[in-house]
């Protein structure tokens, strides 16, 4: 069975959250970190029909949108947690180019807020 | 029994003279700020501590009593039980507190440890580890997990 699936009936979404998607997809495809919503689940990006976990974005006020990332580094890290930051950096700004708003993507905060073992990934 | 170290740049005594931040250690980029969470060290320094072997557990009898407690009522979090530490802007102090395993030797274990969590703590967060102060606790002895005895009457 072939599913076709019609992009411009797709819900339109601002830039903010598409770049929020980017973001959290950017975060899924590096190793060794996952995105969190915090324990109070407040670090996330809500769109119309889309919830962003670990990912806030926000209008900069210069034409930019900031975004702001919350990770959770699984042990053993691979690297240093400055190194994971600049590779996922330089992962946010590639894909955000490949998705037309390169331009648009402000600065990239990135905040670890806990470290994961083996014995703790559920 | 508290076994310190002294490194030669910093005499901080207990990591007090560090400059303090709230909960955060932030690290400047160009591209934007990177920010590890207090709690993130802490982490760190336990799972570094813990990878030495001899290292039985962390924290003390009556924090592990308590901590046992809290855990069961949700509160407190065991990852971070016998690891205190306070940051700076660049640098951090520890404290932790240790069991050992019977028969090892506890000065080869604390300056293990010490290398250790230097290790992971610099190499992993970029953080100068000015002291890394260890007591140690207790000794745990093979069989200490076991139930009591049951008892000889019905």
């Amino acid at each position: 069975m072939t599913v076709t699936t019609d992009v411009n009936r797709a819900p339109r979404v601002s830039e903010r959250v598409a770049l929020a998607l980017v973001a959290q997809r950017a975060i899924a495809e590096m190793p060794g970190v996952r995105a969190t919503s915090g324990p109070s689940g407040r670090w996330r990006t809500v769109g119309s029909q889309q919830i962003i976990p670990g990912v806030l974005a926000a209008e900069s006020g210069a034409g930019r949108i900031d975004v702001e990332l919350h990770l959770v580094a699984l042990w053993p890290l691979q690297g240093s947690f400055e190194e994971l930051a600049e590779q996922l950096r330089a992962r946010l700004r590639r894909a955000a180019a490949t998705a037309g708003m390169g331009a648009r993507l402000g600065a990239v905060a990135v905040a670890f807020d806990d470290v994961l073992t083996d014995g703790e990934r559920t | 029994m508290t076994d310190k170290i002294a490194r030669p740049v910093s005499s901080a005594p207990q990591g007090k003279d560090i400059a303090r931040r709230d909960d955060v250690v932030p690290l400047s980029s160009e591209l934007g700020r990177t920010t590890i969470g207090e709690g993130v060290v802490t982490r760190v320094a336990g799972i570094a501590a813990r990878e030495v072997s001899g290292v039985h557990d962390l924290g003390g009898g009556t924090a592990r009593a308590i901590g046992s407690v809290t855990q069961k009522v949700g509160l407190g979090d065991p990852r971070t039980q016998g690891v205190s530490v306070e940051t700076g802007e660049k640098e951090a102090a520890v404290d932790l507190t240790l069991v050992i395993d019977y028969g090892e030797s506890i000065p080869r274990i604390a300056g293990a440890v010490r290398e250790q969590i230097i290790k992971r703590v610099e190499g992993i967060t970029g953080l100068r580890v000015t002291e890394v102060n260890i007591t140690v606790n207790d000794l745990y002895f093979p069989g200490d997990d076991e139930p009591d005895e049951a008892p000889r009457v019905a």
